[in-house]
């Protein structure tokens, strides 16, 4: 930690920030300058908060040096976690795995219509909710569990893992019996008491960036998770909110870069809510592969205009099997294939 | 004198001036124990800028005051870090790392 003073910050002040360095166990080297005296802290551990110092008087800036996420963190596993869903399919690895699938599901035609039609043109997850907490709660609110059997049904159906999404710690165990993967949304990426109680479970976890939430804050949430003894965490890139209106959300492709150079757990992006609008999935996508994604979610929609939700923002079949086509010939070029 | 016979000069200088740190750390050890035993604080400012103000007493050039002082503050920094050590023997020495 480095603590910088105020220009004209006074000896006393300066004693004082000293002082509390010192009593907080740390070494403190001073460096006099012309106009700033500048603290060096040593030996600061990872979990001290650096902002009690920001308060003290006559401090202009406290700098950490030291990444408050541990597990979570590049250096805690250098080669990087590889996710082993089963029959060949791993997260990670040199293989994109693209899940997609509609928003909700909605009936086993249609589920099973959207799973058929992914499954042909290289998708390995089924992706689909069933409980659908939506802005407004006159919204459609999704199946429940039955609708949880319906995508597993279908995804069996034509050998697809299934990922949805868990609101609550009261539904880990009935979902549990249908998932292979459990998101956490946006909304809840720093409900930690469903972090926690999805660190104690083994099965993957894909962890949504929350639309306000920095890098920091998305890696201390898989720190929450990662705590608990379960490794099995993939983060995802959905978008965050900026002054930029034009689109739903800014999908922050410089993310994907900056984690996989601060943290070892696999990445995804998430285009389809990344930006709102169908017409931009398909270029933010191929830009989420070309900058290192270690896969997509795609929100695949077999009748989009007549969706129950987020219609706007879903790929007919058709439009999904030219955008795997596009990927396709996108990964060889960053060392990494799609099936 | 070349350059080299500066240099060993520099090297015999060295040599000294390690001897006199480690002679001026092992008071700052003793001071520790001494610190520890009768609870008073590590960081005690006014011996600090007491040991500031006689080294830029004694400074009679060509160092400024400024890079006395400075060079001081790291000799300061070292010592409050060895009596850190003496006062609590089983916490690893971060500053050498």
């Amino acid at each position: 930690m480095v603590i910088v003073m105020h220009e004209g910050a006074t000896e006393a002040q300066i004693q004082h920030v000293i002082d509390r360095v010192v009593s907080s166990g740390f070494d403190v080297h001073r460096s006099t300058g012309a106009s700033h005296t500048v603290l060096g802290a040593v030996g600061v551990h990872r979990d001290f908060d650096h902002r009690d110092f920001e308060l003290l008087e006559g401090v202009r800036e406290v700098v950490r040096i030291t990444q408050p996420f541990k597990l979570a963190s590049r250096q805690f596993k250098p080669q990087g976690t590889i996710i082993d869903l089963g029959r060949g399919v791993k997260i990670g690895g040199d293989e994109i795995v693209v899940a997609a699938g509609p928003c909700s599901v909605e009936s086993p035609e249609q589920i099973n219509a959207v799973a058929e039609a992914v499954s042909k043109t290289g998708a390995r997850i089924l992706r689909a909710g069933a409980f659908k907490p939506r802005t407004s709660p006159y919204a459609f609110q999704g199946l429940g569990e039955k609708g949880l059997q319906l995508i597993r049904e279908a995804a069996d159906k034509f050998k697809l893992f299934v990922v949805s999404e868990v609101m609550d710690l009261s539904q880990i165990e009935m979902m549990g019996q249908y998932v292979d993967i459990f998101q956490v949304g946006a909304r809840n990426m720093q409900n930690y008491f469903l972090l926690r109680a999805l660190g104690e479970i083994q099965k993957p976890v894909l962890l949504k960036r929350g639309m306000s939430a920095t890098i920091e804050e998305l890696l201390l949430s898989a720190e929450y998770i990662l705590s608990g003894g379960n490794y099995n965490v993939i983060l995802c890139e959905r978008g965050i909110r900026t002054f930029e209106t034009y689109l739903r959300n800014t999908l922050d492709i410089a993310a994907i870069p900056v984690i996989k150079k601060l943290s070892h757990l696999p990445i995804v992006a998430d285009p389809s809510h990344g930006t709102g609008r169908r017409d931009k999935v398909p270029p933010m996508a191929r830009a989420a592969v070309a900058a290192g994604a270690d896969g997509l979610l795609i929100e695949v929609h077999n009748d989009p205009d007549h969706a129950l939700s987020d219609g706007a923002q879903s790929l007919t079949p058709v439009e999904f099997a030219q955008l795997m086509t596009e990927i396709r010939i996108i990964a060889p070029a960053v060392g990494r294939r799609i099936p | 004198m070349n350059i080299a016979d500066w240099r060993r000069r520099m090297d015999e200088i060295d040599k000294k001036l390690v001897d006199l740190l480690n002679e001026r750390s092992q008071c700052a050890l003793e001071i520790g124990r001494i610190k520890q035993e009768q609870g008073l604080p590590i960081y005690q400012p006014a011996r600090e800028n007491e040991v500031l103000c006689n080294a830029e007493g004694n400074n009679k050039g060509p160092l400024s005051h400024a890079a006395i002082r400075r060079l001081f503050e790291r000799i300061i920094d070292e010592a409050r870090s060895a009596e850190r050590l003496a006062m609590h023997p089983d916490s690893s020495d971060e500053g050498s790392k």
